[in-house]
């Protein structure tokens, strides 16, 4: 009974600083398991190491020596750099032209009917069965790859783009129609800016499949860039090397979404808290 | 009498290929300044009507003439909604800027009639906000600063306040009213609420359903102006109260197929871009 008297009396900082120390427990556990887990697969990769040979799994340790070195003699950053050289281009040009063709597919609700089952016949394709045609069409080099991740990266690009378009708020097209807007400034000025969230998801979609595309692309042809190491080394069953790219192409991939992600949730604010009310 | 601001001639509407026969055969006549509700059960097509009268609709049979012209989005009218309606990208000042340059205004000269208007319905604070910053009420006045932004000769309202709470609600009645008696714009307003179209209309047209055409058109004589005293203490404000309420009530017994009606005459299903 006195208890209930001491909780109804309880002032309101006092919860909100309850409220807080709550987040704060809460962040410690979610930063302490992710430590926890990170330690706990380091140690199965020795344990791994030390029970079946470094075959099968390297050593932590090696692994972060070798990636040390690689770095520091030129290796990676070399590497790095041709990766994001076919990535960056393959998937600017992805951007631009899915945008492009999205905005209009969407814009044009009969070119959109017409062209659906196309769209929608290559985007179900795999994107690794283009690689043949690419290469008789392309080559092999730098300028193939791009076309490689361009094609993985196109599709979610363009889709994403022309849905965000066609479901265009009908109450607000009403709106700016019932003000006197014409087709151009309903399209560009209401249909288009509503649509910037569903354009983000597909560029962030296709961010990912292009960091899949670079490497695939670097595997399957003209080897270079981090996967063109990762060749060398599986061939050659250096495992530490090989791993030591692995986690760079984890990195890399985890900071391209990660950043895309940051882009969405900043251009596309009042979306979120749009949501939120209803 | 004036000529009539808005004049309309038999006009028919109907959804559908015909099958669903939204409004039939209405006469009615808007005058400069005038403030007229239209109010009915749901489904009586007065939001069909107000899309009508701004040209979004054509009629089916008769004639809807604005200053004796057909209607087009660019007349001089302005439609306030029951969600206001706001580009969530644009600031609460971009929101008015838009319409105005739809009308073609300069920068400065939409900057300025922006601010101005945002200050009459005591927002002028919020000029840089987003919509989703602004509580419910906030939103409907910017609604209604980008609909007088415009200049109009009538405003078109449909249902503007029904999603507020009751305390806002009463105080954007009394400001549109005082709005309206400085400006002098004429003002259709579709609501379903029967204090709310006493309270603020001259007159009111009693619109029944299927198909919706006009029952009765009521003149409201309260004294003016009403923001000042509470209308709702005066005797005929509770017998005009009392005739619309047997009114509605004769007509709507049969509430299912009214709602059903409603979603009939749904015009999301039936209008293009």
């Amino acid at each position: 009974m006195s208890d209930s008297n001491t909780e109804t009396a309880r002032p309101i900082h006092d919860s909100t600083a309850r409220a807080a120390k709550a987040r704060t427990r809460k962040r410690v556990l979610l930063w302490s398991s992710w430590i926890g887990i990170t330690l706990l697969l380091l140690v199965s990769m020795e344990v791994l190491n030390a029970v079946a040979g470094k075959l099968v799994m390297p050593s932590p340790v090696d692994v972060v020596r070798e990636g040390v070195g690689m770095t520091l003699d030129g290796t990676i950053p070399r590497a790095l750099g041709q990766s994001l050289t076919v990535l960056v281009l393959g998937y600017l040009l992805a951007a631009v032209t899915g945008i492009g063709i999205g905005i209009f597919l969407g814009g044009l609700p009969f070119a959109g009917r017409v062209f659906d089952p196309f769209v929608n016949a290559m985007n179900s394709t795999p994107g690794a069965a283009f690689i043949p045609l690419i290469i008789v069409w392309f080559g092999l080099y730098t300028e193939a790859k791009i076309v490689v991740v361009w094609n993985a990266a196109l599709f979610p690009i363009l889709i994403n783009t022309a849905a965000g378009i066609a479901s265009a708020n009908r109450d607000l097209t009403e709106m700016a129609q019932s003000f006197g807007a014409g087709r151009w400034s309903l399209f560009w000025q209401v249909m288009v800016p509503d649509a910037l969230p569903s354009i983000l998801s597909g560029l962030r979609i296709g961010a990912a499949i292009s960091t899949v595309g670079t490497v695939i692309a670097e595997l399957t042809m003209a080897q270079s860039g981090l996967g063109g190491l990762l060749v060398a080394a599986g061939n050659r069953f250096q495992m530490d090397k090989y791993f030591a790219v692995v986690f760079v192409l984890m990195a890399l991939g985890t900071a391209i979404t990660a950043s895309l992600r940051y882009a969405e949730r900043r251009l596309g604010r009042w979306r979120v808290s749009m949501s939120e009310d209803h | 009498m004036t000529a009539p601001l808005i004049s309309l001639r038999n006009v028919g509407k109907w959804f559908k290929d015909g099958r669903v026969v939204a409004l039939e055969d209405i006469t009615l006549d808007i005058a400069p300044r005038e403030f007229v509700s239209l109010v009915g059960p749901s489904g009586c097509g007065k939001t069909t009507l107000l899309r009508l009268m701004n040209g979004l609709l054509q009629p089916d049979t008769g004639t809807v003439l604005v200053r004796g012209e057909a209607p087009t989005p660019n007349s001089d009218l302005a439609m306030v909604f029951q969600s206001a309606r706001l580009l969530p990208w644009r600031s609460v000042l971009g929101n008015i800027e838009f319409v105005l340059a739809l009308r073609g205004l300069s920068r400065t000269a939409r900057r300025e009639r922006s601010l101005g208007l945002l200050g009459a319905v005591g927002l002028r604070d919020f000029a840089e906000a987003f919509p989703h910053e602004l509580s419910g009420g906030m939103q409907q006045r910017v609604g209604l600063a980008r609909a007088l932004a415009v200049e109009p000769d009538v405003l078109l309202m449909d249902e503007p306040f029904a999603a507020l709470d009751a305390m806002t609600r009463e105080t954007l009645r009394a400001e549109l009213l005082k709005l309206w008696a400085r400006r002098g714009t004429a003002i259709v307003f579709v609501t379903h609420d029967i204090d709310e179209a006493i309270f603020l209309s001259q007159r009111i047209v009693l619109l029944r359903p299927r198909p919706g055409a006009i029952e009765t058109t009521l003149t409201v004589d309260l004294p003016e102006p009403r923001w000042e005293t509470d209308p709702r203490a005066d005797p005929r404000f509770a017998a005009l109260r009392a005739d619309l309420w047997n009114r509605i009530h004769a007509m709507s017994r049969d509430g299912a197929e009214l709602e059903e009606l409603a979603y009939a005459f749904d015009p999301g299903t039936t209008k293009g871009i």
